[in-house]
């Protein structure tokens, strides 16, 4: 009983410190809730979870209380990219859940949608994932923690052209992202004294890919750029690569690192060996930070095979968030809490991550990855770095 | 010419491919005038029952494609007596569509509790590896296997139909079940046949498609189009009018993607509607299987 | 019925029950937009955090009802419905980016671009039946979806078209974030929509148009032409799809290529035969319960609402196949028997 009293006692204390600390604003705890938009249902299902499983891994790492505010997720399923119900979905957790803050996101339309509400109600929104670069933007009140395709492309680009290879096809879905993962291609390529031999946009619904393994072959490439939506298109591709002996006709293999996230690796199987990709992000990165976040993982939900890019754009996410309730002591200013995150740096499973103040987007190490079978696991085998990549696509004029 | 060839080559492969994840569907929508949309839903179940057979349980793939098809017609048959039997009829089309989407749904939810949203995969044997060529093109040993087993499933069927008792029974059910019960058909276990073989056609293509057509839940609702597009071209119920439709919808989509293929999309479906522009009822007009 | 030799697939949904029941239907036919001018501004009393949901279903209804135009009163079989909504969203949404912003030009825009396009796929597609139509239909969303994919610059892609942003409803209402505007605004297009509809249903075209769908060879006997009866009919409920799709672009603020698809089609099938295909009433009411279950079981149970969603249709076709609808049939006639 007294025991009970003493740590109510020293608990308020203690809140009372920080309050006195955060500054105005914050003279009792608070609730603080955080709507998370993302697919939980249908064909991108694996995304939500890899969402909410890395925030409640982050949530037991750091505890569920900053500043004395207890931070709560609340998640609403959006199964495929629907903006009209994105933005209806963001007005139920703006005006009926009360939410302080809006996360999630995995489509480009989806996060658009909701660039006039938290305008309006001026609230943040942390961008887990959707890539397109203009969507910082379009309100002053986006932050993103995943990376753009612009970001992971360049750094590609002008790796291929020091391999001394002149002559790539590129291959991408067509649809928003493809086509930013061709255009920085083609321009940093170019640039660099390479040549793009053709450049084939595939439609997103194509489950048989062997016109396009043919048509590379007659352009002559001596490699190939390819980015593709994560899932079973990729699988398709990848699939038909090795298939049709483009792959033994000596043919390399370059595209954005979703093309081998981890969930994928186990079907793509040995098709995805010698896969060479950049990302952000690698399960298999080497630091004490990652190894602690996937043993965190692995204890709170018995594995940690799918832990993939989208789940360390949410963990980051989540310290974002952490951050801005700190900075803003629990109480609801959108403005202010963007304010407090631009310029802040830290370190992340991923490495050493930054906010760059002018585009609100994560500026961080991407990583030379090469596909490879290691302990009869497939992992993305990181071989090289080239820090502090910003978004090359923000503001690239479109 | 020889870009040509390879497209043929390749049209070909792929529109056996689309054939034998759809023939199923044109034995159920043909002859049992059921619109069966749950048809993409059994296929993805014996897939991965496949996947499992093979990687859960170490069996070969061959014993591993059986085993999907017996299942997959077992389980199923129950879903015929209790639930099927109820909407036969050309009266019901807009219940048959609402009854077999509610009933993918139901199977979508559950392998996706049973197995995750992730992909799986049906391992292949060795000896499907790799790849074999024709003249100057070369293909996976996987897509000649299909060709393969396509031509076999076609003459099969057309074999089942039309020279056997069970067919001409069958056909004359279709044609007037009354008259055909008043003579003595049990239309009812004839039904139960029927059923149970496009259930296991179903099966047969979603097993050997799964290379093209990869295992995910989403498989049972992503695909369904592309096989109402077969049936349709082909004629419900047309054996080869199945088969010519999927291997010209094959070519025609493999040229697009070849030649224009930022507009492959177009290509298709373009196609899709002149043929049914110039044949409304699928090729092979009139001719019930 | 010429599905019997062709193999073709010839949809009926004529409701079973309701045929021997004139009078009621009347009764509540004539009940049915007070009853549902009632329960809405209910609903905006009594639910005034969830406006944003019942914006989205007060415009689907309308999408909903005008497929029950084409499919209850004109047999006519589409899983392309939505090629006519998105091009009349995309109209509208295109139109305020670059042109106007006065709502009520935007849902004229919509109706306009809609109506437009089933005028012209329906007189290349309806001269076919059944499944042939049914794949034609299919084709010509699939096909409408890419040109808007490719478009680009217009439409913005696979990234949506944004930045809509309509002026304040005869210059005086907001479309602000809580969405008071915005539902009230959606409910009377609905209601407007619901009492054209009702008209055009009772009026002698849309009788001849119910005459082509039960025997089209005797309205062609009679004089008539059944295509052009059923393209017109087509024209005109493309207007109410265009509208509602408009109204979703002005009230959502966004335009997305899920607007054009065929999964949207089958969604707005699967809801109308869910509330009774055949009826008005019907169309409003299968919108409504499905959305509202949607919404609920997702919020419950993010993971696996589709099977309870699937339960639920599988249930409806068992035990209640003419729809939600008919359940007001069957209890008149329960306690009359």
């Amino acid at each position: 009983m007294s025991g009970t009293f003493r740590k109510a006692l020293l608990g308020t204390a203690f809140l009372c410190a920080l309050a006195v600390d955060g500054g105005a604003g914050s003279a009792w705890a608070d609730t603080i809730k955080v709507g998370v938009i993302a697919p939980f249902s249908g064909p991108f299902a694996t995304v939500g979870q890899t969402f909410k499983q890395a925030i409640e891994v982050y949530q037991a790492q750091h505890g569920k209380t900053v500043a004395g505010n207890t931070v709560e997720f609340v998640y609403k399923d959006l199964d495929q990219a629907n903006p009209a119900q994105s933005k209806a979905l963001a007005q139920e957790l703006v005006v009926k859940e009360k939410v302080g803050y809006l996360a999630g996101f995995f489509f480009t339309p989806d996060a658009l949608a909701v660039a006039p509400l938290i305008d309006e109600a001026n609230i943040p929104c942390v961008i887990f994932n959707a890539a397109t670069s203009a969507i910082t933007e379009k309100s002053p009140r986006y932050v993103r923690t995943s990376f753009t395709l612009w970001q992971n492309t360049v750094p590609l680009a002008e790796h291929v052209a020091k391999q001394g290879i002149r002559k790539v096809a590129t291959a991408v879905s067509d649809y928003g992202p493809g086509i930013d993962g061709e255009t920085a291609f083609k321009q940093t390529f170019e640039k660099s004294g390479g040549k793009v031999v053709d450049s084939i946009r595939m439609p997103l619904k194509s489950t048989d890919f062997a016109p396009f393994m043919q048509r590379i072959k007659d352009s002559g490439a001596e490699a190939i750029y390819a980015f593709l939506p994560a899932g079973p298109t990729t699988l398709g591709f990848a699939r038909a690569f090795s298939d049709t002996g483009l792959k033994a006709a000596g043919i390399k293999f370059f595209g954005p690192g979703d093309i081998t996230q981890e969930p994928d690796l186990p079907v793509l199987g040995d098709a995805a060996v010698g896969i060479t990709t950049t990302f952000n992000y690698s399960q298999a990165h080497e630091s004490d930070l990652n190894r602690q976040f996937l043993a965190k993982h692995k204890e709170l939900f018995g594995s940690s095979d799918i832990v993939t890019f989208t789940s360390v754009g949410a963990y980051d996410g989540a310290h974002v968030i952490y951050r801005m309730v700190e900075a803003t002591g629990g109480k609801s200013d959108g403005a202010k809490a963007v304010e407090a995150v631009k310029g802040m740096a830290w370190e992340s499973p991923r490495g050493p991550v930054r906010i760059d103040p002018e585009s609100r987007h994560v500026t961080q190490t991407i990583y030379l990855r090469v596909t490879e079978r290691k302990d009869g696991k497939l992992q993305n085998t990181e071989v090289a770095g080239f820090p502090d990549q910003p978004d090359y696509g923000f503001k690239a004029g479109k | 010419m020889e870009t040509l060839f390879g497209i043929v080559v390749d049209g070909v492969a792929y529109g056996m491919i689309l054939f034998i994840i759809s023939v199923g569907l044109s034995v159920t929508l043909g002859l049992m005038r059921v619109v069966n949309l749950a048809h993409g839903a059994f296929a993805m179940v014996a897939g991965y029952v496949a996947s499992y057979a093979a990687q859960g349980l170490g069996l070969p793939y061959a014993v591993g494609l059986v085993a999907a098809i017996l299942f997959t017609v077992l389980a199923t048959l129950p879903l015929e007596k209790l639930l099927y039997r109820r909407i036969y009829g050309s009266a019901n089309e807009l219940a048959q569509v609402l009854l077999t989407i509610g009933l993918t749904f139901v199977i979508v939810a559950g392998i996706n509790y049973l197995f995750g949203p992730t992909l799986k995969r049906i391992p292949l044997p060795d000896a499907l590896l790799g790849t074999v060529a024709i003249g100057p093109k070369s293909i996976p040993v996987h897509r000649a296997f299909v060709i393969a087993m396509g031509a076999a499933t076609v003459l099969g069927l057309w074999w089942l139909l039309e020279r056997t008792d069970f067919g001409i029974k069958l056909r004359a059910a279709v044609d007037d079940p009354n008259m055909a019960a008043a003579l003595g058909i049990r239309t009812e276990r004839l039904y139960t046949a029927t059923f149970a073989l496009g259930t296991g056609l179903a099966a047969l293509g979603g097993v050997l498609g799964a290379e093209l057509l990869p295992l995910e839940p989403y498989y049972a609702i992503r695909y369904i189009v592309l096989f109402l597009a077969v049936v349709a071209v082909g004629g419900a119920g047309n054996i080869l009018g199945s088969a010519a439709a999927a291997l010209a919808l094959g070519i025609v989509d493999t040229a697009g993607k070849y030649l224009i293929p930022s507009f492959g999309e177009f290509f298709f479906y373009a196609a899709l509607i002149l043929i049914l522009f110039r044949w409304p009822h699928g090729f092979f007009q009139g001719r019930a299987a | 019925m010429s599905g019997r030799h062709t193999g073709a697939v010839v949809i009926d949904p004529s409701p079973p029950v309701a045929a021997h029941e004139p009078r009621f239907r009347r009764a509540l036919g004539g009940a049915a937009v007070p009853l549902l001018a009632a329960a809405g501004l209910a609903a905006f009393w009594l639910f005034p955090n969830d406006l944003g949901l019942m914006t989205r279903i007060a415009a689907t209804a309308l999408y909903v009802l005008s497929l029950d135009l084409v499919l209850g009163f004109g047999g006519i079989a589409t899983l392309g419905h939505a090629a006519m909504f998105g091009t009349g969203a995309y109209a509208a949404g295109i139109a305020a980016v670059h042109l106007v912003s006065d709502p009520l030009v935007l849902l004229a825009v919509g109706g306009l671009a809609g109506g437009l396009v089933a005028l012209v796929t329906g007189a290349l597609i309806l001269h076919a039946r059944g499944l042939t139509l049914l794949m034609l239909t299919i084709a010509v969303v699939q096909i409408v979806q890419e040109v808007v994919n490719k478009a680009r610059d217009l439409t913005g892609g696979s990234d949506g078209l944004s930045g809509i942003e309509p002026s304040p409803l005869f210059g005086l209402f907001r479309f602000d974030m809580f969405g008071r505007t915005s539902y009230l605004f959606a409910l009377a297009v609905l209601l407007v929509g619901f009492l054209v509809a009702r008209r055009i249903v009772r009026s002698p075209f849309g009788l001849a148009c119910r005459g082509v769908k039960e025997d089209p060879l005797r309205v062609a006997a009679l004089g008539g032409s059944p295509r052009r009866y059923l393209v017109t009919l087509y024209a005109v409920a493309g207007v109410f799809a265009g509208v509602a799709g408009a109204l979703t672009a002005v009230t959502s603020g966004i335009v997305g290529l899920d607007s054009v698809s065929f999964s949207w089609s089958a969604e707005a099938l699967v809801m109308l035969v869910l509330g009774g295909a055949g009826r008005l009433v019907g169309a409003v009411i299968g919108t409504v319960a499905f959305m509202t279950i949607h919404h609920v079981m997702a919020a419950i149970d993010p993971f696996h609402w589709m099977l309870f969603i699937g339960l639920f249709l599988m249930g409806t076709v068992l035990f209640l196949p003419g729809g939600i609808a008919s359940l007001a049939d069957r209890l008149i006639k329960g306690n009359r028997a």
